[in-house]
């Protein structure tokens, strides 16, 4: 690749479009990229509607359509390296929470309970149906480099791309957003769990040690941890760690329940009774992944079903 | 006999939709359907989840204007909760919507719309895009995006991202801004309004020189409709908050409300060929189709309270009339809406209260939150339903983009029918692709979902393919 521009292609799927932003979001450091890179392909800055051959293919959002699978398909086989871009192209993503329902149980609420809806009409011709699950793009196609967040931060983005316009090796760094987070954990006397909208909690302590629950030690840090530095409990938007995913029988809430009951007085059982009956907020971001859904222990359909009975 | 023509896919706007043309035996294109193509289905996805995720879970129903989902959906909790927020708390949250307002509205000029102003219509494919105008415009597209730049960056200090931001929450913000940072957002400010007033001349006369090129486009695209807005309490543009104004063709005020009255008024109605559903506007037993965003805010307001957006206003009012009915002028009034955002950002940044408390207590009780915003696309609305437990038990939005629907089929019918007599091609499909854009659609937001495939368009004729367009394959 040295001496000529490295040449990228990107291309999204079924996501909210806030990857492409993201690079966008590199402000000045673009200019800079863009002096080894060439843009070929790219939705939302050239019109270019085809799939030229490429060095670097970055692929946002995850698998919902057969227009998905038809584009990742087709950038894996124009592309030289593929980068899944994102938590919607690493685990699914938010909507992979659709998961929890049929594609009639959600076509049926959106067209047809809504109250301000006066048709009875389901969209049926000239669109492309659903597909039955929402699928990681690995799951469809070989994946050379794995980067995500929701968004990456600008940081991460650019050490990736960096190290493939320069042809070094990317360093994979492992940390959770603890280490990016300025919180002190403590050992505390709280007994019970607390909601975000009880209290506030102390800014310099770690909310696990406060009561709050706060995905942060089970979560990949690509994002510098904005959340728990501005006061708001990390939501696990950037996915889960190696270790949750390669163990089988241990996972989001069995972590956090084994941390914070031993920093707190509240027992073990309880923190985890209580994330599985919010399970729908607590795996939102990665239910999607059979690296989190094959676990035998991970029964995220029963404990919806079980919280959705008004 | 029908013919049908199909573009699929439109690009450079914030999403995946295809146009479906039919034509009479004649050629004269009868009806237009802008289709939108994928569904997230969030409203769905909402259910069963934690209340207080609401801001951060529905600023991922779209990347592009996630503060203002992220803002809106804080606001319905507030409602819910009953609390009236702190002072600082309200000026934070509108400073960093400028901020978003900033950012968007330079996207959408500089980088969407930018190719098109520096080409004109029916360029090149090869350069009709960021790349292509940063060689031919290099001063324009690097000050267009230093000015986004400063917009999001204004964001991302109050927000804590500038991409789904966080800190908004039931109650007001989750943190009190430090001296630093209160610095930064003045400076932040301070240098997108001196920007912003060095790159409004250019960009408007740019704007101008595409009108002059295109008299036959600009002719054809007077759809006359209603609309809708937000105003405050002197009949000023707002963007976070205000009252919902309603005007008909005429111009003449024909409702105001509140946003949690909204169901008395808007009527939504699903097609079968798009995942985005239709709006209409009830009125004494009437459904009148309307429109949201820049033009409509333009059309309903009765002045702008900062003055060089007011100065800017009066003479948009003079040059196309009011009330304005072509869509191509919603890129002009985007324009001086952008100015506005940088003025009232100083202004914001400036203002001593918003170094008070910026938080309160809102316990969780079950109810109902409903609350409007200006997206940069126009109105949005949240509506949820909240148990004694905090758990989302019903979600109803209504989506700037989807509002618009009808009129953009409406304008795409007219604009086609201008483009097809008597132009190539690439012109007739950068023309329409143009006419989208100038509506700038958010499909991300309003299916909550997007995507892209390659262009392909064609003309059919009793259903055998007598015409076939292709552009842009490499592939």
């Amino acid at each position: 690749m040295s001496g000529n521009k490295v040449r990228l292609n990107t291309e999204w799927l079924c996501d909210c479009g806030g990857c492409h932003v993201a690079l966008v979001d590199l402000h000045e450091k673009m200019l800079e990229v863009l002096q080894s890179v060439e843009i070929l392909k790219c939705p939302v800055l050239t019109d270019e509607k085809g799939y030229p051959e490429a060095d670097i293919g970055i692929v946002t959002g995850s698998v919902r359509t057969e227009h998905d699978l038809v584009a990742v398909r087709a950038m894996r086989e124009k592309c030289k390296i593929i980068i899944a871009f994102g938590t919607c192209a690493v685990y699914g993503g938010l909507h992979g929470a659709g998961l929890a329902h049929t594609r009639e149980e959600i076509m049926d609420y959106v067209y047809r309970q809504s109250p301000t809806t006066k048709t009875d009409t389901i969209p049926h011709n000239s669109i492309s149906a659903l597909a039955k699950m929402v699928t990681p793009i690995d799951e469809v196609i070989e994946v050379d480099l794995y980067l995500p967040g929701c968004p990456p931060h600008a940081h991460y983005i650019l050490q990736g791309l960096s190290s493939l316009i320069n042809e070094t090796t990317p360093r994979v760094q492992r940390e959770t957003v603890c280490a990016a987070c300025n919180r002190v954990m403590k050992k505390t006397d709280v007994t019970e769990i607390k909601s975000p909208s009880e209290g506030f909690a102390d800014n310099e302590t770690c909310f696990l040690s406060q009561g709050y629950i706060c995905q942060g030690s089970v979560t990949l840090d690509r994002c510098l941890a904005p959340c728990p530095n501005h006061g708001i409990a990390c939501s696990g938007c950037a996915g889960p760690t190696m270790q949750v995913l390669t163990e089988p029988t241990r996972d989001i809430r069995t972590e956090i329940s084994d941390r914070m009951s031993r920093l707190t007085k509240i027992p073990y059982d309880t923190i985890k009774t209580h994330i599985e009956k919010s399970a729908k907020t607590h795996y939102a971001y990665a239910m999607a992944t059979k690296m989190i859904g094959n676990k035998p222990t991970f029964l995220i359909q029963k404990w919806i079903a079980e919280g959705e009975v008004l | 006999m029908t013919t049908t023509i199909k573009i699929d896919p439109v690009t450079r706007i914030e999403g995946h939709a295809k146009v479906l043309l039919d034509c009479d035996a004649g050629g004269r294109i009868t009806q237009a359907n802008f289709c939108v193509n994928e569904l997230r289905g969030f409203e769905r996805i909402l259910l069963g989840m934690e209340a207080h995720t609401l801001p951060q879970i529905t600023a991922r129903i779209c990347g592009v204007c996630p503060t203002a989902h992220h803002l809106v959906a804080a606001k319905a909790l507030d409602n819910c909760a009953g609390v009236e927020i702190p002072e600082a708390a309200k000026l934070l949250r509108e400073l960093m919507y400028m901020g978003h307002v900033i950012h968007s509205h330079a996207l959408s000029l500089f980088v969407l719309a930018g190719p098109d102003l520096v080409f004109g219509l029916g360029g090149d494919a090869a350069t009709q895009n960021i790349v292509g105008m940063a060689q031919r415009e290099p001063e324009l597209t690097k000050k267009g995006l230093r000015l986004r730049t400063l917009g999001q960056k204004i964001n991302e200090v109050i927000g804590g991202r500038g991409i789904h931001p966080v800190t908004a929450v039931a109650g007001g913000l989750s943190f009190a801004i430090s001296d630093g940072q209160c610095k930064r957002l003045q400076d932040l400010s301070t240098e997108a309004l001196a920007l912003v007033q060095d790159l409004f001349g250019k960009t408007r006369d740019l704007l101008l020189g595409l009108f002059d090129n295109n008299p036959k486009l600009l002719s054809q695209l007077n759809i006359p409709t209603w609309y809708m807005g937000s105003v405050n309490s002197n009949g000023g543009l707002n963007f976070y908050d205000g009252t919902l104004r309603v005007v008909n063709e005429e111009g003449v005020v024909q409702k105001e409300f509140q946003a949690s009255e909204y169901q008395d008024y808007l009527v939504e109605r699903a097609v079968s060929y798009s995942y985005a559903k239709e709006v209409y506007f009830e009125h004494q037993g009437a459904e009148h189709m309307y429109r949201v965003s820049t033009l409509a805010r333009f059309n309903v307001i009765d002045g702008i309270e900062t003055p060089l957006a007011q100065a800017e206003f009066e003479k948009f009012k003079q040059r196309f009339g009011r009330p304005c009915h072509n869509a191509v002028l919603q890129m002009y009034a985007k324009l001086v809406e952008l100015l506005y955002a940088c003025e009232h950002a100083v202004e914001l940044s400036q203002t001593p209260a918003i170094r008070g408390t910026t938080r309160v207590e809102a316990p969780i009780r079950a109810g109902r939150g409903v609350a409007h915003i200006e997206a940069p696309r126009g109105t949005l609305i949240h509506d949820y339903e909240i148990d004694d437990q905090g758990i989302v038990r019903a979600a109803n939005m209504i989506i700037a983009t989807q509002q618009n629907t009808a009129a953009i089929n409406e304008s795409i019918k007219e604009g086609a029918n201008a483009l097809l007599t008597n132009s190539v091609d690439s012109k007739m499909l950068n023309g329409i692709e143009f006419i989208i854009r100038c509506y700038d659609p958010c499909l991300a937001c309003s299916t909550h979902a997007i995507g892209q495939m390659g262009l392909d368009i064609e003309v059919r004729h009793n259903g055998k393919v007598t015409r076939r367009i292709q552009r842009g394959s490499h592939a």
